[in-house]
């Protein structure tokens, strides 16, 4: 058929911003305050089942049960357990826009057993293996925000 | 004691990755009709109807009020369910447990999202904690990490995740409800795919979709009167893990594990292969298919590769695992559960029609998979 | 062995972000025809169920009622009765810029003669101290640019009717 007449069908599109303050609580806000100011990392040890828990909180989701004061640092230090990097451009919901992952991303184990997720320095996938040891790089002046006060994890020295 | 229960209705819309020409509450009236004339009921047996999607993940939110229109739920009692992945299933699995209770004798359950209009990797991505919203790449991104680790623990190759797109492509084609049937010939078609997070193709996972699927769940004295082939709910099974650990793959004991072993031990299940007759779990991306093969214990740990290899999943085979194409063909999220539930009864009754498998279904086992990866399970049966 | 460990912190610490997700509304054949009508013939379109003879604006495919798919559309003209109304003198800077209009403003819910319920929309020629429930209006549609949604609906002006009392 030459002349299709096509329907049309009308669509609304817009970009919703909704602004959001979150609470971090009395522990994960003491662990945003010491990586702001002394570049520390500090998880908490649940008093019943002894998991160490990061981010710290009132209380452990595993046995339900109350945190006291068990205070443990975690060091900066960890494993590469996973990893992975975009390939195509990524949705980034504070933008909302598509924008290419500039570092890949990785799952590090710290020594003492918690995760992160975070950038790695090292941009080139082929000389990334998994088990590899990583530290992480400051930010200079901490925010207090947290993770972002890391910049990313940078490869000191390969685990065999 | 609870009552038994029954499924006697299923619909489900066709899917797409846009379907401009229906609104919302068209959309899901279309798998309320479907289901209605399953069941050869009219609306008005229905006494409760719930509602279930994923509020945000289509920036779409109230469904249980903002689309009475459509559902058929007017002056009628029921609710909305949100959860993660697993809400299709969480909304049938709470339509069992109305009738189950006696309170309800016929429980009409939708699961429907329509994800041309948001962007649920942004949306998902939110519901991580906002210190760490900059880290995650969605589901896709523990996908591709877990992947990586898989390949190096086990003799997995990107190859075999081609193996379970090609096997998901085929059956979606004899699937006229499936979303994506793109009628693959090998797996160096999948190879041909890009690279949407490394190692992943695109064709690794599972596509965005907008669709609806119902479900009309019945008490055993109304199920036995208004059809000849009840599909029997013999038991449900939902298992929650922790935010904070939020590593797909690896050794430590997944929810899905611990849901299956407390299904099969209530239930007699032994030796699941010869047990079950047909499964169909939920799978966001070829990689999960291999792992989910594992966890429900259809082979030893680290072997799910192997079995993907063996061919024994396909339709005419022993141990038939998504005969529909499963999620990597066809994912409105919020009907993606339900939709394992709605295949599997289908199977039971002989009903799948192209896709149905070639041995006799007397029992299934239906899987949900939601966000920090939560499982549900479902087990229908031909008779109790 | 350590034995600092990190102080409660004196005020809360606060996360704060924001989320921009996308959002697109697909009207659907149904409704993209009425917002057609709007945009193209200055025309307010009803869809009528047969069984319970009612008449949907904005329509709607399944007649609440009897469940059934309606299909039968009809012309509900611009006139009708304002059923109910209110002034808004204060809003927040995202929904100046939806309504378009300076405040105050008046809008409500407007019933058309042919049709069976209304629908919200604004107020506009009117003094605001002389609104009236059950006053007739009209519909004014936008001249220039329209562009198939519900504000191609200028406003709703109040008409007298052309009997005496």
């Amino acid at each position: 058929m030459a002349d299709e007449q096509k329907e049309e069908f009308i669509s609304v599109e817009i970009l919703s911003k909704i602004s959001y303050n979150w609470s971090m609580g009395p522990y994960s806000g003491s662990l945003f305050t010491e990586m702001k100011e002394n570049k520390k990392i500090w998880g908490i040890r649940c008093p019943k089942c002894k998991k160490l828990l990061f981010p710290p909180e009132a209380m452990c989701g595993y046995c339900f049960t109350e945190v006291k004061d068990d205070w443990e640092e975690i060091g900066d230090e960890g494993t590469i357990v996973q990893f992975t990097k975009a390939g195509m451009p990524i949705f980034d919901n504070r933008t909302g826009k598509f924008a290419f992952s500039e570092r890949p991303l990785a799952n590090i184990q710290f020594d003492k057993g918690p995760y992160i997720m975070h950038w790695l320095e090292e941009k080139d996938i082929e000389k990334l293996r998994l088990g590899m040891r990583v530290k992480a790089v400051w930010r200079e002046q901490g925010r207090g925000r947290g993770y972002e006060d890391i910049m990313y994890f940078r490869i000191i020295e390969e685990k065999k | 004691m609870a009552n038994r229960v029954a499924i006697v209705g299923v619909g489900r819309s066709t899917q797409a990755a846009r379907r401009p020409e229906v609104n919302d509450a068209e959309m899901i009236n279309e798998a309320v009709r479907a289901a209605l004339a399953d069941a050869q009921i009219d609306i008005n047996k229905v006494q409760a109807v719930l509602t279930n999607s994923i509020d945000g993940f289509d920036n779409f939110y109230l469904g249980d009020c903002l689309l009475v229109d459509g559902t058929g739920g007017y002056m009628k009692s029921g609710m909305k369910l949100h959860t993660g992945g697993t809400v299709g299933s969480t909304g049938a699995i709470a339509a069992f447990n109305m009738v189950a209770s006696g309170m309800f004798d016929i429980v009409l359950t939708i699961g429907h999202q329509k994800q041309e209009r948001g962007n649920s990797m942004g949306t998902l991505c939110a519901a991580a904690p906002g210190e760490m919203r900059e880290f995650v790449q969605g589901a896709i991104g523990a996908f591709a990490q877990a992947a990586v680790q898989y390949m190096k623990n086990t003799g997995a190759k990107l190859e075999h995740a081609g193996m379970v797109r090609l096997k998901a492509d085929k059956n979606a084609c004899r699937n006229p409800y499936a979303h994506l049937r793109l009628g693959l010939k090998s797996i160096d078609d999948v190879a041909k795919s890009p690279i949407l997070i490394w190692p992943l193709r695109l064709l690794d996972f599972c596509p965005q979709s907008c669709g609806a699927c119902a479900l009309i769940v019945a008490s055993e004295k109304v199920a036995k009167k208004i059809t000849k082939k009840p599909v029997w709910v013999a038991d449900h099974e939902t298992v929650h893990e922790l935010q904070s650990e939020v590593v797909f793959g690896g050794d430590e004991e997944k929810s899905q594990q611990i849901a299956a072993k407390r299904i099969y031990k209530r239930n007699g299940i032994t030796n699941p292969v010869r047990d079950i007759d047909c499964f169909e779990v939920y799978e966001p991306s070829s990689w999960e298919e291999m792992y989910l093969y594992e966890h429900f214990f259809l082979c030893e740990h680290n072997k799910g590769w192997k079995m993907i290899e063996s061919g024994v999943t396909e339709i005419e085979r022993e141990v038939p695992v998504n005969p529909s194409g499963g999620v990597l063909a066809t994912n409105a999220i919020g009907a993606t559960a339900m939709l394992r539930i709605a295949e599997a009864a289908l199977q039971i009754r002989g009903d799948a029609g192209e896709h149905q498998v070639t041995k006799d279904v007397k029992t299934t086992l239906s899987s949900g998979l939601g966000g920090t990866n939560w499982t549900t399970l479902v087990l229908l049966k031909r008779s109790l | 062995m350590m034995t600092t460990k990190p102080a409660k912190p004196t005020t809360a610490v606060i996360f704060a972000g924001q989320l921009m997700l996308p959002y697109r509304f697909e009207a659907g054949r149904t409704g993209s025809r009425f917002l057609r009508e709007l945009r193209d013939n200055k025309k307010i379109m009803g869809l009528k169920c047969t069984k319970c003879n009612k008449v949907y604006v904005p329509p709607r495919s399944t007649c609440k009622e009897c469940f059934s798919q309606i299909d039968k559309w009809i012309e509900v003209g611009n006139e009708g009765k304002l059923l109910t109304y209110t002034v808004l003198r204060v809003a927040r800077d995202a929904e100046k810029d939806v309504l378009k209009k300076q405040l105050p403003v008046a809008y409500g819910i407007i019933k058309l003669d042919r049709a069976d319920t209304g629908f919200v929309h604004m107020l506009g020629e009117v003094d605001l101290d002389k609104i009236k429930v059950g006053m007739r209006v009209k519909a004014v549609f936008r001249e220039d640019e329209r562009k198939g949604n519900i504000l191609d609906i200028n406003y709703f002006k109040p008409v007298s009717k052309a009997r005496k009392r």
